[in-house]
């Protein structure tokens, strides 16, 4: 990502850094998109279903991990007995074949997976990426240099490459879900540095980092106290879309043979057994793909209404039509609720970054 | 003692011999071969057999092939002094004479081996095959620019441990004897009585001095075969081979050679092989591969259509997967440990996993489940279909752990169905029942088969594999259990660490004989005794399972490649 485009969509964030009632204007915008509710119900099911496997499982009666070697036909090759995969009622989902092993099991077990590889690499990524960042833009010179040309040359690695090379030297003693989560996060932090960075250096430049300088305040208590909550919107937009992006790349290392360990079961792991069963077996295909699908598309979906509430200035200029009225309607209605701004939309963009960065803090601290 | 570099290759034969020496299965034994062909179903000459292939023929000089009875491909342009037995089942694991009149006559203890080559054998330009020239081929896979073939004419020949090859030593091996153009004698070190066995590898092919062009020389090998290459593109990834008019029939009873062409195309995609010999058009009608098994999800999508069924072949190659111990490793140290997860293993799972019982039969013995390696179906530690875990459980307690114990299981990443995860996984489940917690240790394929062959290194608890170069219990057991071929520094294939001199004793006994029935009784009776020891638990040997396209005729697999016999394939 350039950095001008980089500065363009920062300065387009603050602009809409939420006022006093900021955390409440969010949440009406975002209730205003439809799609975005329905990804975030979708998100919350999954996240659910992953906290619940061990209860789901229970109340189906069954365990990722036990082989079932009744419910396939090994004469022809493993195939399940029965009708579309072996669904029963012991067996929501049918069978795996080969093993027998329950689909649905593994299918929420492989949710857990999924979804606590790709946060704790998000983790990983916005610690690091603002840590980064934020050192970059308010330390020397030479500090500015050396951090950004490590970030250059971390967004310039191959992430698969790198991933495939360090999942292989690490000994398999270690802990395989922390380690994928450790490695995606630490070689894909460099987009969300450079984000912060320039978010940093514009807020520098704004009156209230100024005052706090000359108040006398130091370096520290500036970035925390001032320049973190003016942070906040584009680094959790970011996250909202890095995290469906840290699932493809967890699916794909498994897929490759290096991520997550069987008999642990990922969807990854699953759509690299499955492959050759697209003809014999498709519910076995269809299953994984059809969970990283959803789970995919529905993060993606609700990142982009996460940027949509947070920055409606950028979404009206990338959405034309479709939406907006919703937004408009949210936003009004905001205004009504809260009386203060009377001022229409284009107010809002004149009155420019100051006062908003201002509450921004406020509202935080 | 066999040098580490050259035992290495020996791991290569198990899955090589698969692919480059076997051939491809077809249409089973005991099935009728004709089906899916119509009417006519008497082979007739002509026409062009299609060879589809994933692996491509790399080497084509018959010094470096290293191939189990000669080879599929190979086995047509070259011919040697004996040659497996091209028949369906257990008649086609026997050795039978190609260019000699008989299968050698050996001395009183089979250290001395005598050849007589028939009349009127002649290369693909018309000129006569000698002694000389099969003793020439014998000499110059000792080249090091020309390695690659299995270790044993080193290791038996009188004086050919430091033997460089006739480049640089022009006097030659002074172990082989050809006192006139149809004989030669071989002289060995120590007795083998199955010296026939090795005479069908392709180091025993005529090469004439006169056209050796060294490395060069498999761009276009002399021919003494039915068939000589007319074109070999991209190293062997594209070979096309026609009509040798030299050879006849009156000197070769194996080889039908019904085909006037063989266009081999490798370099393909094993799923897209099985596709277009599944559909069948056009040249795929006539194709066959030698090399690409069906796999279990390909399996059970051919078993649902009848017509694609009947073009299934299915094969026996002697081959053994099974599960090894290193008994300097605690807690395998102690034998009823070994014992208790003999017990406990669930065969059934296993087979399941590697592809179902289509794909795999459960083994209790090491030797293959045939009556050429002296199969005698011994099953020592009885674990039934799906284990027995109460007995494992009581030796557990007797070896003096009464809670169960953890251990960790080695295998591969590769996705081979042999040493893979999901094997690997399957004996997990099993073993757990038990009361044994299985940790699981997955390798990079080529970290896994350095670690398990260095005495250094090697894990307590691993999956492995041994594939025969030969139909017979020499081969499988010797390198295996036979204490002096432990190696300390190198590629070490005893894994068992077993130096038992009554063991070494039988095996030299056994080496002496050279009646091949009774040797592979003994050598079934020492596979028993051995297996006392719990060193290895057998898991199961693979089934091959090919198709082939729909208008080939004739297809026969005997059990020493376990795959159609590519000598014997007609189109029309």
């Amino acid at each position: 990502m350039s950095e001008a485009l980089v500065a363009s969509q920062a300065a387009g964030t603050d602009v809409s850094v939420p006022a006093a009632s900021g955390a409440r204007q969010f949440w009406r915008r975002l209730r205003a998109q439809r799609a975005a509710l329905v990804a975030a119900a979708v998100v919350a099911l999954l996240v659910l279903v992953a906290l619940a496997a061990p209860l789901l499982t229970a109340i189906e009666g069954q365990d990722p991990f036990t082989y079932h070697p009744s419910l396939i036909d090994s004469a022809r090759g493993g195939v399940p007995t029965g009708s579309f995969g072996g669904i029963t009622g012991d067996h929501w989902l049918g069978v795996e074949p080969q093993t027998g092993r329950d689909l649905f099991a593994r299918l929420v077990y492989g949710a857990r997976v999924s979804l606590g590889v790709a946060l704790g690499a998000t983790v990983v990524q916005v610690l690091i990426g603002v840590v980064v960042g934020v050192a970059a833009a308010l330390g020397s010179r030479w500090v500015d240099q050396l951090l950004s040309r490590l970030t250059e040359i971390i967004v310039a690695m191959p992430l698969m490459i790198m991933s495939l090379a360090l999942l292989a030297i690490v000994p398999s003693s270690f802990p395989r879900p922390l380690l994928v989560a450790l490695v995606i996060g630490l070689i894909a932090w460099g987009n969300t540095a450079k984000i912060v960075r320039a978010q940093t250096l514009t807020l520098k430049q704004l009156d209230y980092v100024s005052a706090a300088r000359l108040s006398g305040w130091g370096t520290w208590r500036i970035a925390r106290r001032e320049l973190l909550p003016g942070l906040a919107a584009p680094v959790i937009t970011y996250a909202a879309l890095l995290v469906p992006m840290n699932i493809t790349v967890e699916a794909a290392l498994s897929f490759l043979g290096v991520g997550v360990k069987p008999p642990t079961p990922s969807w990854g792991q699953m759509l690299t057994a499955a492959d050759v069963w697209y003809q014999a077996a498709p519910q076995y295909l269809l299953l994984p793909a059809g969970a990283l699908f959803v789970t995919v598309l529905s993060l993606t979906v609700l990142g982009d209404g996460i940027r949509t509430a947070l920055d409606p200035r950028a979404a009206s200029r990338l959405r034309i039509g479709t939406g907006r009225k919703g937004e408009a309607k949210a936003d009004a209605s905001t205004k009504g609720a809260s009386g203060k701004d009377a001022g229409t939309k284009g107010d809002v963009r004149t009155e420019g970054a100051t006062t908003k960065s201002t509450n921004s803090k406020e509202a935080t601290s | 003692m066999r040098q580490p570099s050259v035992i290495a290759r020996r791991v290569a034969v198990a899955s090589v011999s698969l692919a480059v020496a076997a051939g491809a299965a077809a249409c089973g034994p005991k099935d009728n071969d004709a089906k899916g062909s119509g009417g006519d179903s008497t082979p007739h000459k002509g026409g062009t057999l299609t060879v589809l292939n994933s692996n491509p023929q790399e080497d084509f000089d018959p010094a470096r092939l290293y191939t189990s009875g000669g080879g599929n491909v190979p086995s047509l342009v070259f011919r040697t002094l004996t040659t497996r037995n091209r028949e369906n089942g257990a008649a086609g694991a026997k050795v039978v004479p190609d260019l000699a009149t008989d299968t050698g006559r050996p001395n009183k203890d089979a250290t001395v081996w005598t050849y007589t080559l028939k009349k009127g054998l002649k290369y693909e330009d018309g000129t006569a095959i000698t002694s000389a020239d099969i003793k020439y081929g014998i000499e110059r896979s000792f080249a090091p620019e020309l390695s690659g073939g299995a270790p044993y004419l080193r290791d038996w020949l009188v004086g050919a441990a430091d033997y460089q090859g006739p480049y640089k030593d022009k006097k030659g091996l002074s172990a082989i004897e050809t006192p006139d153009s149809r004989t030669i004698v071989f002289h060995l070190n120590k007795p083998e009585g199955e010296f026939p066995y090795l005479a069908t590898q392709t180091q025993f092919t005529p090469v004439p001095q006169g056209k050796d062009t060294g490395t060069k020389y498999e761009q276009h090998p002399i021919s003494s075969g039915p068939y000589k290459v007319v074109s070999n593109q991209n190293d062997g990834e594209t070979l096309v081979l026609e009509r040798n008019k030299y050879w006849s029939t009156a000197t070769d009873s194996e080889r039908k050679a019904y085909p006037d062409k063989i266009d081999v195309k490798s370099g393909l995609d094993s799923s897209v092989i099985n596709q277009r010999l599944s559909s069948s058009q056009g040249a795929d009608a006539t194709a066959v591969t030698t090399d690409t098994n069906l796999g279990p999800a390909e399996l059970a999508k051919v078993t649902g259509d009848k017509e694609l069924a009947a073009r299934v072949g299915t094969g026996h190659f002697g081959y053994t997967n099974y599960i090894a111990f290193n008994p300097t490793v605690a807690p395998f140290n102690n034998v009823k440990v070994r014992q208790a997860i003999s017990y406990a293993v669930d065969r059934s799972s296993v087979v399941n996993a590697a592809g179902g019982s289509s794909l795999a039969e459960a083994a209790t013995t090491f030797l293959p489940n045939q009556k050429s390696f002296g199969y005698d179906p011994y099953d020592l530690f009885p674990a039934g279909a799906s284990g027995n875990a109460a007995k494992a459980k009581e030796l557990l307690k007797e070896a003096g752990y009464p809670k169960g114990i953890t251990v960790t299981l080695t295998h591969s990443n590769d996705k081979d169905f042999e040493t893979s995860p999901e094997i690997a996984t399957a004996i997990q489940d099993a073993l757990k029942k038990a009361g044994i917690t299985v940790k699981l240790q997955g390798l990079e394929i080529n970290d896994y088969k350095d670690k398990i062959h260095s005495v250094k290194t090697e894990p307590g608890f691993f999956l492995a594999h041994w594939g025969a170069d030969w139909p017979s219990g020499g081969p499988f057991l010797a390198p295996i259990f036979d204490g002096r071929q432990i190696v300390k520094d190198g590629a070490n294939f005893n894994t068992g660490l077993l130096n038992d001199k009554s063991v070494n004793a039988e095996i030299d006994a056994i080496n002496k004989l050279t009646n091949l029935d009774e040797a592979a009784k003994r050598w079934g009776a020492l596979d028993k005794k051995i297996g006392e020891q719990a060193l290895t638990v057998p898991l199961f040997h693979p089934v091959y399972k090919r198709l082939v396209g729909k208008d080939i005729k004739n297809v026969v697999i005997s059990d020493w490649t376990g795959v159609l016999d590519i000598s014997q394939v007609a189109v029309k």
